[in-house]
């Protein structure tokens, strides 16, 4: 959390500095800021995956980056995961998906992004939190040289966003802020 | 020459079939246009289909830009969201819903908020301990501060397969003078008839989503998984059309135009009834 004060301090700045609006709706501007927030915190994601995923982490090395990754999200999100050969999710909670990834059994795992992404209109839900989706692309890539398996992978990787207007304190003042939660994760393999 | 004719042939063949393998600067996959050409999200069919955003889908316009609905971007953009592989969409239909929705005096929009469009959810729940394949039917509704996905209908055969009405002489009926004797034949009715929807009005309608959430409840019917999801939109005066995601290789892909109708009166009716499978 420390790490993205900075950044939604400047966007407070950015945004508003007065007392609340009665109207809670983002403006064209201030959704731009709210996407810029939203994928910093997936590229955070997608960094966590890949050093979870790397053969080279030592497993108290994956554990902190596992506790810090699980920080992005909503209490009770989930990961559904579906593969060309079928088209059932089959459901995960985020740590036992993390989990997953770092005991796969390959000697060499190589995770990249694509540098495409698409960011969609927010929607506000009934608690009137805000809701978004970011589309994201990996590739996987695993290699046992034991079992001379070789397996390749490309994902598309949905992701809720939870936009909520929060408060802090700061010199005594009380100060607004947009912060930004990852919410459920539906991953699609593709026939990329 | 020969060798330039290889070595150009070599070229194209290795970018054929290793897609997506040159990196960028900071190490990323460059896409080879088919993420950018494919429609990501059912939002993205949403802007693509009323011009909201610029071909490269990174940017979002709004009212007061120069391309926020302009007309040959949505002309452009709706030509790429047709499924144009598998579901055989007549071109004539095709350029005839076009050229509707893009005239110039009365040009048509899709609005996520407005209604008359809804999502078709296969979904798969254990039933008497058997895999079964439920679909539901949901649709946005107003709620609270902002809106919701609700479940409207259901269709699991195994609830319309429980109710067959007689016709005729099959069907049992309780006499016109049962309640002189306080109905004491209800016994029979009941329990000796295998079908006490005969007992029913004429209006009978099974409510199927009552008794999809009265057999959760009591734990009979448990969630599995979803398989997969389509839409269906009304929205467009006149005509209907079925949205569904195409997940292959190549640029036609994502959420796509997977069936397309012109609609006479009456047609509507025909059509709902076939997607909810109502008789």
């Amino acid at each position: 959390m420390k790490k993205y004060i900075p950044s939604l301090l400047i966007f407070f700045l950015a945004t508003t500095i007065s007392v609340f609006a009665q109207d809670e709706s983002i403006s064209p501007q201030r959704k731009q800021a709210i996407d810029s927030l939203a994928l910093e915190k997936v590229k955070d994601l997608s960094k966590y995956i890949s050093i979870i995923g790397s053969k080279e982490t030592q497993f108290s090395e994956a554990t902190r980056v596992m506790d810090r990754a699980e920080e992005l999200f909503a209490p009770d999100a989930e990961m559904g995961v579906s593969s060309i050969n079928t088209n059932e999710i089959a459901y995960y909670k985020i740590r036992r998906y993390f989990e997953r990834l770092m005991a796969l059994n390959y000697d060499r795992v190589n995770i990249s992004w694509y540098d495409i992404h698409y960011i969609s209109d927010l929607e506000r839900q009934p608690d009137g939190r805000y809701v978004g989706v970011i589309t994201i692309y990996q590739r996987f890539e695993g290699t046992s040289q034991e079992a001379g398996l070789n397996y390749r992978d490309t994902t598309k990787k949905d992701i809720t966003i939870y936009v909520e207007k929060k408060q802090t304190q700061i010199s005594g003042r009380t100060i607004e802020f947009w912060d930004v939660l990852l919410g459920d994760v539906r991953v699609t393999e593709t026939s990329a | 020459m020969r060798i330039v004719f290889v070595t150009l042939i070599t070229i194209i063949l290795s970018n054929i079939s290793a897609p997506g393998q040159t990196f960028n600067s900071s190490g990323r996959i460059i896409d080879d246009g088919r993420f950018a050409a494919s429609t990501k999200q059912v939002n993205q069919f949403f802007r693509r289909f009323n011009a909201e955003e610029s071909k490269e889908g990174d940017v979002r316009f709004h009212p007061g830009d120069e391309l926020y609905h302009d007309l040959a971007l949505r002309k452009s953009f709706i030509n790429i969201l047709f499924d144009n592989e598998t579901s055989g969409i007549n071109n004539d239909l095709k350029r005839e819903f076009i050229g509707y929705v893009t005239s110039e005096v009365y040009p048509q929009y899709l609005n996520f908020h407005r209604g008359d469009w809804f999502a078709e959810v296969n979904t798969v729940f254990n039933y008497n301990n058997k895999r079964q394949d439920v679909v539901l039917f949901l649709k946005l509704q107003p709620q609270g501060l902002g809106y919701e996905w609700v479940i409207e209908n259901v269709n699991f055969p195994p609830f319309k397969g429980a109710f067959d009405k007689p016709k005729g002489d099959d069907k049992k009926f309780l006499h016109p003078l049962s309640h002189e004797l306080g109905f004491m034949n209800l016994r029979k009715a009941i329990e000796e008839n295998p079908r006490p929807e005969s007992y029913t009005p004429d209006e009978f309608q099974p409510d199927y989503l009552s008794l999809f959430l009265f057999e959760i409840k009591n734990n009979r019917l448990k969630f599995v998984t979803v398989k997969d999801t389509k839409f269906h939109f009304f929205q467009i005066d006149k005509w209907y059309f079925e949205l569904g995601q195409f997940n292959r290789p190549g640029f036609n892909t994502g959420w796509l135009i997977a069936n397309l109708m012109k609609l006479e009166d009456g047609d509507k009716d025909i059509i709902l009834n076939y997607i909810y499978d109502r008789d």
